[in-house]
């Protein structure tokens, strides 16, 4: 019985979770429209609903309304599963997240944690489950039959199997300072100090080595050379239409919200609100309620400046993303965790 | 419910096992492999060994596999036409070696029954990170440690060959830009007809290697 009511609870928790992620996505992208329309001196989408508050579902309309239009000598089978395969590696790492501290629901002694799963190895998982993502961009080159495709899919895989080694190695620095892969505990570690020690404090070359390891495993600007639309139409989704498309599309936004998530959560403290424990009791149900807002607050951040940089940077070219990625980036990673350990073997107390 | 996970997941590893080989297109092949991999994961997990399990994901699913799947994606490898096998003796040495290994298996299996554990031991911490970093860097340091010089040596072993042969400059890199002339016109000893490439960096240097010094005056004659 108890396994039951378990299994309920935890099924709720992924509902109202995924479906509060996808919001948040889909507003993204109106969020990316309108203040690309800002940087470039344009209004943006405006029209539908309030300030153009109800775009994303107009658009989610379209793509469903939309013809599917499959390319006759596609790899059927690969060609169906590819964004699947894109969205689900995407949503799948939602669960080890932990969105706020745990709460007790007001006026019952019943407590919940705000993260859907909490295991011993959580950031490995999250890799583990990115690198798996991959397969749905070069499956999806592949099946569909068209050399712009393809070429996207390949720029892709070798763009992201190169960033994974920098993007592995800048996390090393926090693993090592929390001495844990628990996603939940490395933020009750940072939750010291009321709430200020954030772990970019003792780790900022880490953090920047990362953030740019990110932006390129997720393709986006400057590092969004498996679309180029200049040189590749539009990369590996070239032949996608109406829905598969959209899963793709739904896939990158989805992917730049995790990686977001995870620089929050590693080094800047997750759901911890500088001295918001001087305010309210840790444990309360505001207290919760603050953190968690404060923790998507974080995100958001993070988000403006994947949009911010959209609309300001020019796109790489390909042999300067790879020397980037491997003369630059990497040996900057090795040195992250050098320093790291070094502070951490002069001062055993920090 | 833990046996029926055990059953799905088992399944599962054994059904893409069987799709890995019978497969004639190698891609589906490989993304079977795939699904074999994530279902020995899942199958970690539930022997409480979540660091294996992780592990297994990141080093096989997400980056041998990548590399594969690339290989034959670049390759663009043919379906494999079904017809007469070329080595014959494979069939029944195929045979005979399936009969050992269900044999042993076989044996594990009567040998577990014999000396079945007590299972109310205490829940131990062996597959958790912690207990497998400690054992990892103070008992099994010296295995560790010529694990990691013999990857080295592969890393090291794989460049040298890539890199051996040619008169391509180490640095060698096709780069937009660059000029890639054969031999035969840079070299006056070489062959007239070796058109083996030489690499450089800029028109100048393609034109100093070629003798003609006042190669920019030339091209504002034009």
């Amino acid at each position: 019985m108890e396994t039951a009511i378990d299994i309920v609870l935890k099924l709720v928790a992924i509902t109202v979770a995924f479906t509060v992620v996808l919001l948040i996505v889909a507003y993204t992208v109106l969020a990316e429209r309108r203040v690309l329309g800002l940087i470039q001196g344009r209004l943006g989408p405006n029209r539908v609903g309030y300030g153009g508050m109800l775009q994303p579902f107009a658009d989610l309309l379209k793509f469903i309304l939309k013809e599917d239009i499959v390319p006759d000598k596609s790899t059927r089978f690969i060609y169906f599963l590819a964004p699947v395969i894109a969205t689900m590696a995407a949503l799948m790492t939602m669960i080890v997240y932990p969105f706020g501290p745990e709460i007790t629901i007001p006026f019952t002694s019943i407590t919940i944690p705000l993260t859907i799963a909490r295991f011993d190895v959580g950031l490995l998982y999250v890799l583990g489950i990115t690198s798996i993502g991959v397969y749905g961009i070069m499956l999806a080159g592949w099946s569909s039959n068209n050399k712009y495709s393809l070429m996207g899919g390949l720029r892709s895989s070798a763009q992201m199997i190169s960033y994974e080694l920098a993007l592995g190695l800048s996390l090393i620095g926090v693993i090592v300072l929390a001495g844990t892969l628990d996603l939940g505990q490395i933020v009750e570690n940072q939750s010291a100090w009321h709430g200020t020690r954030w772990y970019i404090l003792f780790n900022p070359l880490g953090f920047v080595v990362y953030l740019i390891a990110a932006i390129a495993e997720t393709n986006r600007v400057p590092f969004d050379l498996p679309e180029a639309e200049t040189e590749l139409v539009a990369g590996f989704h070239t032949e996608y239409s109406a829905m598969k498309f959209a899963l793709f599309f739904m896939a990158e936004y989805i992917n730049m919200f995790t990686v977001s998530m995870l620089a929050t959560t590693l080094f800047f403290g997750g759901w911890n609100v500088p001295f918001l424990d001087l305010i309210f009791a840790r444990g309360t149900f505001i207290f919760g309620l603050i953190s968690a807002l404060g923790f998507i607050f974080k995100v958001c951040v993070f988000l403006f400046i994947y949009i911010w940089l959209r609309g300001t940077l020019p796109r790489f070219r390909f042999d300067q993303l790879m020397n980037f990625g491997w003369k630059i980036l990497l040996p900057l990673a090795l040195l992250s965790i050098f320093i790291t350990a070094t502070l951490i073997y002069a001062f055993p107390n920090l | 419910m833990l046996a029926l996970l055990f059953i799905l997941f088992a399944g599962l590893a054994i059904g893409c096992g069987l799709a890995v080989v019978a497969q004639r297109n190698p891609l589906y092949s490989a993304i079977s492999l795939i699904g074999v991999f994530i279902s020995l994961a899942c199958l970690y997990v539930m022997l409480a060994a979540p660091f294996i399990a992780a592990v297994q994901v990141i080093v096989y699913a997400g980056a041998i596999m990548v590399l594969v799947v690339f290989v034959i994606m670049l390759l663009n490898v043919e379906q494999e036409e079904r017809g007469r096998p070329r080595l014959k003796f494979l069939v029944p040495t195929a045979v005979a070696l399936s009969a050992i290994l269900i044999a042993e298996v076989a044996f594990i299996l009567v040998s577990v029954q014999e000396f079945r554990v007590n299972p109310t031991s205490p829940p131990s911490n062996v597959g958790l990170t912690h207990s497998i970093g400690t054992q990892l860097f103070t008992r099994y340091l010296l295995p560790f440690e010529i694990t990691s010089i013999l990857l080295l040596m592969a890393i090291v072993g794989a460049m040298t060959l890539a890199r051996r042969g040619g008169l391509l400059s180490p640095n060698a890199r096709v780069v937009p830009g660059a000029q890639v002339l054969p031999l035969s016109m840079v070299d006056p000893n070489a062959e007239p007809d070796d058109l083996r490439p030489v690499e450089a960096d800029s028109s100048d240097e393609a034109a100093r290697t070629l003798g003609i010094t006042d190669f920019r005056n030339q091209s504002k004659r034009d």
